[in-house]
């Protein structure tokens, strides 16, 4: 308490501030019966992907959908810091949630969330890059989340956004992974929840896969579900998955 | 507090247990078991029902904290099996409202005090019976009438979630590996099944970690497996702590025979 800085010549502020509680226009007032609000639940977001959205960076991409917004940087292959010999090359990913990104503010320090969400996008790409073929160096994959729509959102996005930048930095992949959020809600799959639904949700699965050789590289599975209902949800991420590496294979043709 | 309680669980790691790796490497290491500990077990979904003291007010925090002190292994199953044996073993004490109620004094008071006190309880007690259901009482406060190891078990302590690794060494797997079959064998799948009494099995949390590709079918062939395999794994925990609890009241009561 007496950490505080109790500036007697100056008038000080409250000890405690609380971000104010705004009337959420939308209010997610679901009950078992209801349909999904707005969307189909086989349906996903629209995607707005933009490859080569920074100059600087060998390869960058910017994806949004709906409330998710993320930026995404590569850099590499460069090399490594490292003075020990690695016959493989690294690849190192970086997340950092800017501090207006989620409901209340983040501080800029890195904290567990931020290196969970890198472990979990590290995991669902590596096996896709080529890093047999890049001795001694490293790729670096920076991701910015600007806004936040629930974490698996922005595991999904992030696949989505990092592949994307990885493949216009012209780095050598075994093919672009793709990633697909899912919820069960009720007994219906819902694809791509919100922040909301996910909460809503009794159980959620992100799946990231490869399109185009038919593997699954991750699977994040957290909450109850029984294994009828992984099945499914396994299925229709998959589908989901082939139909945006369409959307992205067409924004890389495009950008090029 | 949040109503309804919380349940934080925090992995720690001794320096011993990871004497090649650095201080940062360890604390991201720490990171990585704490966060998948914590998803997992704290999920809405498995979430005890006698947590809240007061409603609205007042609800207990439960603090799982692990420590690691040697790893030689598949220290994912026995994080899961260290947590749900300590759940099982969680008592939550039991607790009583208590209400603060000024006392009220009649207008014309003798000077008498403690005739006074006599008096005003008993106008109370005709004012406000406490057999009176129509008007809840509204604690603000609790007093905790048990003490040590007594209190109600905590709830749902069936439903805590066994996990097990697989590693796979594709078309194979193999369980429980110890570090060097670790190091071979990088890629992992680490399932946590839930079992209720006679309800089919629950997958509580699924990760793939570490570097390496699955196609879809095996993937689906692996959890299946692994659903087994937990079942087996749960069954014998089971009947350990079951064990245990026998031998402990066992115990008390031999000892509560000793010194009477």
């Amino acid at each position: 308490m007496a950490q505080a800085s109790f500036d007697r010549r100056r008038i000080n502020g409250p000890e405690e501030s609380h971000p104010p509680i705004f009337d959420d226009a939308e209010n997610l007032f679901w009950t078992l019966g209801q349909s999904r609000k707005a969307r189909n639940p086989t349906d996903i977001r629209p995607i707005f992907l933009q490859p080569g959205l920074i100059d600087q960076a060998n390869g960058s991409a910017y994806v949004e959908t709906e409330r998710t917004k993320i930026a995404c940087a590569v850099y590499g292959p460069r090399q490594s810091k490292n003075n020990a010999y690695n016959e493989k090359g690294k690849l190192n990913v970086e997340v950092k949630f800017a501090p207006f990104s989620c409901g209340h503010r983040k501080a800029p320090i890195r904290d567990a969330e931020d290196r969970s969400l890198a472990m979990a996008i590290h995991q669902a790409l590596v096996p896709s890059v080529r890093l047999e073929l890049l001795p001694k160096s490293t790729i670096d994959v920076f991701l910015t989340i600007i806004e936040a729509d629930g974490m698996e959102g922005c595991i999904a996005s992030g696949v989505v956004a990092a592949s994307t930048a990885l493949a216009d930095a012209g780095v050598e992949m075994l093919g672009l992974v793709m990633s697909c959020a899912s919820s069960i809600v009720g007994r219906e799959i819902w694809l791509d929840p919100t922040e909301g639904e996910a909460q809503l949700a009794k159980g959620t699965l992100v799946l990231s896969c490869m399109p185009a050789v038919n593997t699954v590289t991750s699977v994040w599975q957290s909450g109850q579900m029984s294994l009828g209902e992984v099945s499914e949800c396994m299925d229709a991420c998959h589908e989901r998955c082939t139909d945006i590496h369409f959307v992205v294979a067409q924004a890389l043709r495009d950008h090029v | 507090g949040k109503d309804g309680g919380r349940i934080v669980c925090t992995v720690a790691c001794s320096p011993s247990a990871y004497p090649h790796l650095s201080s940062s490497a360890l604390d991201d290491i720490q990171a990585d078991l704490t966060s998948l500990l914590h998803q997992t077990i704290s999920h809405s979904s498995l979430h005890p029902s006698n947590l809240t003291i007061l409603k609205s007010k007042k609800s207990w925090l439960l603090n799982l904290d692990v420590l690691v002190l040697s790893d030689a292994g598949n220290i994912l199953d026995a994080l899961f099996m260290a947590s749900r044996a300590a759940l099982w073993d969680t008592r939550v004490p039991r607790t009583r409202g208590v209400e603060y109620k000024a006392p009220t004094r009649k207008d014309t008071g003798k000077d008498k005090e403690d005739m006074n006190v006599d008096e005003d309880e008993h106008e109370n007690a005709q004012k406000q019976s406490g057999f009176d259901t129509r008007v809840l009482p509204k604690a603000t406060d609790f007093e905790l009438p048990d003490y040590w190891d007594e209190g109600e078990v905590l709830d749902g302590r069936e439903r805590w979630p066994v996990a097990i690794t697989l590693n796979i060494e594709s078309p194979t797997h193999f369980l429980d590996a110890t570090a060097q079959e670790e190091a071979a064998s990088p890629l992992k799948l680490l399932l946590a099944f839930s079992f209720h009494d006679g309800q089919p099995a629950v997958l509580q949390g699924m990760r793939m970690l570490g570097p390496g590709e699955l196609t879809p079918s095996h993937l689906k062939e692996l959890v299946k497996v692994g659903e087994n395999y937990a079942r087996e794994l749960f069954v014998a925990l089971n009947a350990k702590l079951k064990d245990e609890d026998v031998r402990r009241t066992q115990k008390a009561r031999e000892r509560f025979e000793l010194h009477r």
